[in-house]
């Protein structure tokens, strides 16, 4: 396979240049002020983008970016100025010529992703819980609202605003963002990040929100900050490489995903033609590049899973030697009953139902699958396969009434209707 | 053709706690009203303010910072465009973005010099 660089820009539509550039003028402002003047960045940064709504609605700029750069420099530069009695700022900032160099060389176009990764490593911070990680990543690299994080966690606005504030008093007892050149904390910090990025991800893949199951803006931002991992002189290449590749390959079947009544498509009735063939080619190259450690990580195995998945020209002509020996190898590293059900799919897959169902039913008194509906779904396409139709019914149903949105109700509620029992 | 002016008040522009992409999706709305205008060859761009500026106001002249009207009242900008009537030109501004939040807008004839549209507006 030839290697080729994976180009960054692929990803940055002009839809989101709001949201993308909240995120960089965050952690690049971040880096002047001090972590402990958050709250005076996001004003900052607040403004500039009301600045630009107002002043493009009838004609954008030629370079909208550019020009946004240009009103945050001066924003910021207004308020550092102001503010310099009250609030306090790094060193270096006394003179007004400083000032102003410090302001322009953060946000000069070769720190773009060393700002973003600085404040990337300092919100993954092990006194903050997983869910804060993520919740931060969201409101200061990805530019959601609380009011949109609440909505794509479907938790209350208020506990949204607590992890904020949990986050905004944690970073504010840094000097300084952390240093992404120093290797050491970079190892340390590494896991986190991942993890938080996992979890935005999924999040994209398979929300909590009944009326959008699929967030594939998330899913596009978890790629772009796997990708930006890429960029930095002291991260783990091979790691993010595989994380990305993970991420890239899952992404691509998001087309497929529902039907057009909105409803989940399992696997096997997916239309493959829609998937996304350049986030497959996209994922393959990453995983290539993720090969070339000694370490087979979690997110090699799971990304080596989904490129099984996103290769195969149907569910038949699918490797499933390869799926189950590495989901043998994941439950090694980490036992994880959704792990479980998945390889007992596909078990079923290459060594027959009853090798399958013999796997699933092993699993029946764990509690969390208990409560999961594709456990019970999963069940029930087995017997459903068998030609127990009576046996799958009470398993789908169960399955219906463990649903956590329309497109996953309607999606068992259809195949309990062709049943015929 | 007469020409008309619209001004602008209140709206997106003085609302606090924006999310980026609610901008960018009002924004989009704003080029997409105003951009039909142009490409009709009715106007030729309008003028957007910042919120900022000064006052000048009496004999003496006295200068203060920022317009002073409450923030639905604000001016945030105008367009002068082509209509046949006013009638015409306030049934275009109807779709205008600025109503969404709470915004306004005033359809204003502009006094026009010339022989063909003395007497006023009809």
């Amino acid at each position: 396979m030839t290697r080729r660089r994976v180009d960054l820009a692929d990803y940055r539509s002009v839809e989101d240049l709001f949201r993308r550039e909240s995120g960089h003028l965050v952690a690049a402002l971040t880096r002047v002020f001090g972590p402990s003047n958050l709250t005076l960045v996001e004003d900052v940064v607040q403004d500039a983008l009301m600045a630009a709504m107002q002043a493009w609605r009838f004609e954008p700029p030629r370079d909208p970016k550019a020009w946004l750069l240009q009103t945050a420099k001066n924003r910021a530069i207004d308020v550092l100025r102001r503010e310099r009695r009250l609030v306090s700022l790094p060193a270096g900032l006394d003179a007004d010529v400083e000032l102003a160099g410090t302001v322009a060389s953060a946000l000069s176009p070769t720190e773009e992703t060393a700002s973003q990764l600085a404040m990337m490593f300092s919100i993954c911070d092990d006194g903050l819980g997983q869910e804060t990680h993520v919740t931060l990543i969201l409101r200061w690299l990805c530019g959601l609202s609380p009011h949109e994080i609440a909505g794509a966690f479907l938790v209350a606005t208020q506990t949204i605003d607590r992890r904020l504030h949990r986050g905004r008093a944690r970073l504010a007892e840094l000097r300084r963002l952390r240093d992404v050149d120093d290797a050491d904390e970079m190892r340390t910090r590494e896991p986190s990040v991942h993890q938080a990025l996992y979890l935005l991800f999924s999040e994209g893949y398979h929300g909590s929100d009944p009326t959008h199951p699929l967030r594939p803006a998330l899913c596009t931002d978890a790629i772009r900050l796997a990708e930006l991992l890429l960029a930095g002189r002291a991260t783990d290449h091979v790691q993010a490489h595989a994380l990305a590749a993970l991420f890239c390959f899952n992404a691509a079947r998001l087309p497929a995903r529902l039907d057009d009544a909105g409803v989940f498509l399992p696997l096997s009735d997916q239309d493959r033609t829609r998937w996304d063939r350049s986030l497959i080619d996209r994922g393959v190259i990453h995983l290539a590049q993720a090969s070339t450690g000694e370490r087979l990580g979690r997110w090699h195995l799971e990304a080596g899973i989904a490129c099984e998945h996103a290769i195969a020209p149907s569910v038949k002509e699918t490797n499933w030697d390869r799926i189950v020996d590495h989901y043998d190898q994941l439950l090694l590293l980490n036992p994880s009953p959704v792990l479980a059900l998945n390889r007992a799919l596909a078990v079923a897959e290459l060594r027959g139902l009853e090798a399958g169902r013999a796997a699933l039913v092993a699993l029946a008194n764990d509690e969390k699958l208990a409560g999961y509906p594709f456990f019970w779904a999963a069940r029930a396409d087995i017997e459903r396969r068998a030609h127990r139709p009576a046996e799958a019914r009470p398993l789908y149903e169960r399955a219906v009434s463990l649903s956590r949105s329309r497109a996953e109700r309607e999606a068992y509620q259809r195949r309990i209707d062709r049943l015929g029992v | 053709m007469p020409k008309f002016m619209y001004i602008f008040r209140g709206g997106a522009f003085v609302t606090p706690g924006l999310s980026p992409t609610e901008m960018q999706a009002h924004l989009a709305k704003w080029q997409a009203w105003a951009g039909a205008l142009t490409k009709q060859g009715r106007s030729s761009g309008g003028h957007p303010l910042h919120n900022g500026g000064k006052t000048i106001r009496g004999q003496d002249r006295v200068v203060t910072d920022g317009p002073y009207a409450e923030s639905k009242d604000l001016v945030t900008g105008s367009l002068v465009l082509e209509a046949a009537s006013l009638d015409e030109a306030t049934e275009l501004a109807l779709g205008c973005p600025v109503f969404e939040m709470g915004g306004s807008l005033e359809v204003r004839p502009v006094a026009a010099t010339d022989d063909e549209a003395a007497g006023g507006p009809r």
